[in-house]
């Protein structure tokens, strides 16, 4: 099974509409599972007509830490021979989650800026703070009507560790990927390049890179590119909504080439596509006079693949 | 006054809000415009800025005493970001780009192998406003932040950001803080005590979905809020209506897709709608 990641650095661009319209593609020769990696703000599942209830099963995560204080081992700070008042915690942590808190002469946590990385706990030397699990995400599974599951899921709000909620989808797919027998894994990642997109594009066999003509756009994708680079996985990429600037078009294609980027397709600008979105519809099903674009990308993408692999 | 820009889902209309939002306050006010997104930072291309580095963001990275190593491997089981590798009788491997410089693994280490060494993660950046066709004079500032490729601790790149910038606040008026998209720590640091939030949304299911998720996140940061259509003449202007009268946050503006506004978008240029000049006017209002 080979994994693909979509990615574009800018937010906005069609990670999703690429990746909903590909998947149906996909689909209809091969068995694949479609994974939506932005835990954070996740559109995949809408894109492909699900909408939370629509989902067979969804489970909740606990990978995410949380400190917390015992105020009746704290208070014995003052006293204590250990700490005397040295407030550890507060330099130790470096996310500036803790302050010192004058009035209660105690230490006060800010829950949303807390990691869970420890680092106070170990600090502390009267063990007053302690590492809790808690609940920081839930993973669902269901079913397209398009033939193929999806698996996605949602950083629990407040809560840190997006990254963490990737790992786990990702294991989650690649059991069902099992399971079926699938050819093809395909992962919509997060926008930006931080941890969630990192966590995505780690250990996958090829990533699409989509983005479209305009110079934020652009700035962003070089530093998508980077990143790609930087875990050394062949990419290829796509141009959407062509027409909205022709010259930036060209300056694209020409990049592409000088840099040994293979331009899978170009999408043109079209209103259908927010109006296939509105509908909840992949754009192909939404106007099957796109299939020719994404058949195009697709083809492109696995003959690409083909002769890397 | 500090006001966050933020959306939840990307490319919504945050930075496109925030320059326009920014440039329009800074006709009669000294604003100083904060890009938070430091993955992607797109502010200073809209606003074609100069480019000043003013310093580097620095982590923690543990510097290895292999002659004082114990191999206990403790530094190994602390560590939550698996940047520490200990195989057993071997020396422990430090994986620098993993490393979240948490200083766990400093702290845990029994015999002081392991101390506090630094790695670059970012940098921030400063530029004036350069557009050649802006007929106003602009008392404006841009502050980004821009993490290293490959480094996963954005949020300290953003609080590095946001420091820099707490600490000139008294030589602006006013400070836009444009944030990531998402609702995880890097666009939760970039909203850590601001007076109001602004969430920007487009009127589709997808905008809607997202916009839900942001304002549940402000409302745990007890932010005030209120919502901003962007192209809110595609796709269904109720949707945003309705999640607006659920969370009880008002809308205060809508702003169209207009050719000109996507012909500006598609050359990287600020926009200047009179919308945005009505929004402006209203925030000063109420500084």
């Amino acid at each position: 099974m080979k994994t693909i990641t979509v990615l574009s650095g800018k937010g906005g661009v069609g990670k999703s509409t690429v990746t909903a319209s590909l998947s149906v593609m996909l689909a209809n020769d091969n068995k694949m599972v479609a994974v939506d990696c932005d835990a954070d703000a996740p559109n995949l599942a809408l894109v492909l007509g699900l909408e939370d209830d629509d989902f067979d099963s969804w489970e909740s995560l606990t990978t995410g830490e949380k400190i917390q204080l015992s105020e009746e081992k704290c208070k014995s700070l003052k006293f204590c021979p250990k700490c005397q008042g040295l407030q550890k915690c507060v330099d130790a942590c470096k996310y500036s989650a803790i302050t010192w808190n004058q009035e209660k002469d105690l230490p006060e946590i800010n829950d949303l800026l807390c990691v869970g990385c420890g680092a106070c706990v170990l600090a502390c030397p009267v063990e007053a703070l302690t590492l809790k699990k808690v609940e920081n995400g839930r993973i669902g599974v269901g079913q397209t009507r398009y033939g193929f599951p999806i698996v996605s899921g949602q950083l629990k709000i407040g809560e840190s560790g997006s990254g963490k909620v990737v790992n786990e989808l990702r294991k989650k797919a690649s059991e069902i990927a099992e399971d079926i027998q699938a050819d093809y894994m395909i992962l919509d990642a997060a926008a930006g390049i931080g941890c969630p997109v990192i966590a995505s594009v780690r250990g996958s066999d090829y990533v699409i890179l989509v983005t479209e003509p305009t110079p934020v756009a652009f700035w962003d994708l070089s530093r998508a590119i980077e990143l790609v680079d930087h875990f050394n996985i062949p990419c290829g990429a796509v141009i959407n909504r062509c027409g909205i600037n022709r010259d930036f078009t060209y300056q694209l294609q020409d990049y592409f080439r000088d840099n040994d980027i293979p331009l899978l397709g170009t999408i043109p600008y079209d209103i259908r596509f927010v109006e296939a979105l509105v509908n909840l519809k992949p754009a192909v099903i939404y106007e099957p006079n796109f299939k020719k674009v994404f058949e195009e990308i697709m083809d492109n993408c696995l003959l690409d693949m083909k002769n890397i692999f | 006054m500090k006001i966050a820009i933020t959306g939840g889902k990307g490319g919504t209309g945050k930075s496109t809000i925030a320059t326009a939002l920014a440039l329009e306050l800074s006709t009669d006010n000294k604003v100083l415009l904060v890009d938070a997104d430091v993955e992607c930072p797109d502010d200073h291309i809209i606003l074609s800025t100069t480019r000043e580095k003013v310093g580097d963001v620095h982590a923690i990275l543990p510097s290895f005493d292999q002659e004082k190593c114990l191999k206990c491997g403790r530094c190994s089981e602390v560590c939550k970001e698996n940047a520490v590798v200990f195989i057993k009788d071997k020396y422990p491997f430090i994986v620098s780009k993993q490393c979240n410089g948490c200083g766990a693994c400093i702290l845990t280490c029994p015999s002081g192998a392991l101390t506090e060494g630094q790695q670059v993660i970012g940098a921030i950046y400063q530029g004036k406003c350069q557009q050649p066709y802006l007929k106003q004079e602009h008392d404006l500032l841009l502050l980004w932040g821009e993490m290293e490729v490959g480094c996963e601790n954005t949020s300290m790149v953003v609080n590095a950001t946001r420091e820099y910038a707490e600490n000139r606040t008294s030589d602006y008026d006013c400070m836009l803080i444009d944030t990531a998209a998402g609702t995880h720590c890097n666009v939760i640091s970039a909203m850590v005590d601001v007076d109001l939030a602004l969430a920007v949304a487009e009127p589709t299911p997808l905008g809607r979905h997202d916009l839900e998720l942001i304002l549940q996140l402000l409302k745990i940061m007890k932010v005030s809020t209120k919502i901003i259509v962007n192209r809110s003449d595609i796709g269904e202007l109720k949707l945003i209506e309705e999640v607006s009268q659920e969370n009880d946050v008002p809308i205060i503006q809508k702003v169209p897709y207009e050719r000109d506004i996507l012909k500006k978008h598609s050359r990287g240029q600020p926009v200047i709608h009179k919308n945005i000049e009505e929004l402006a006017y209203v925030l000063s209002e109420k500084s």
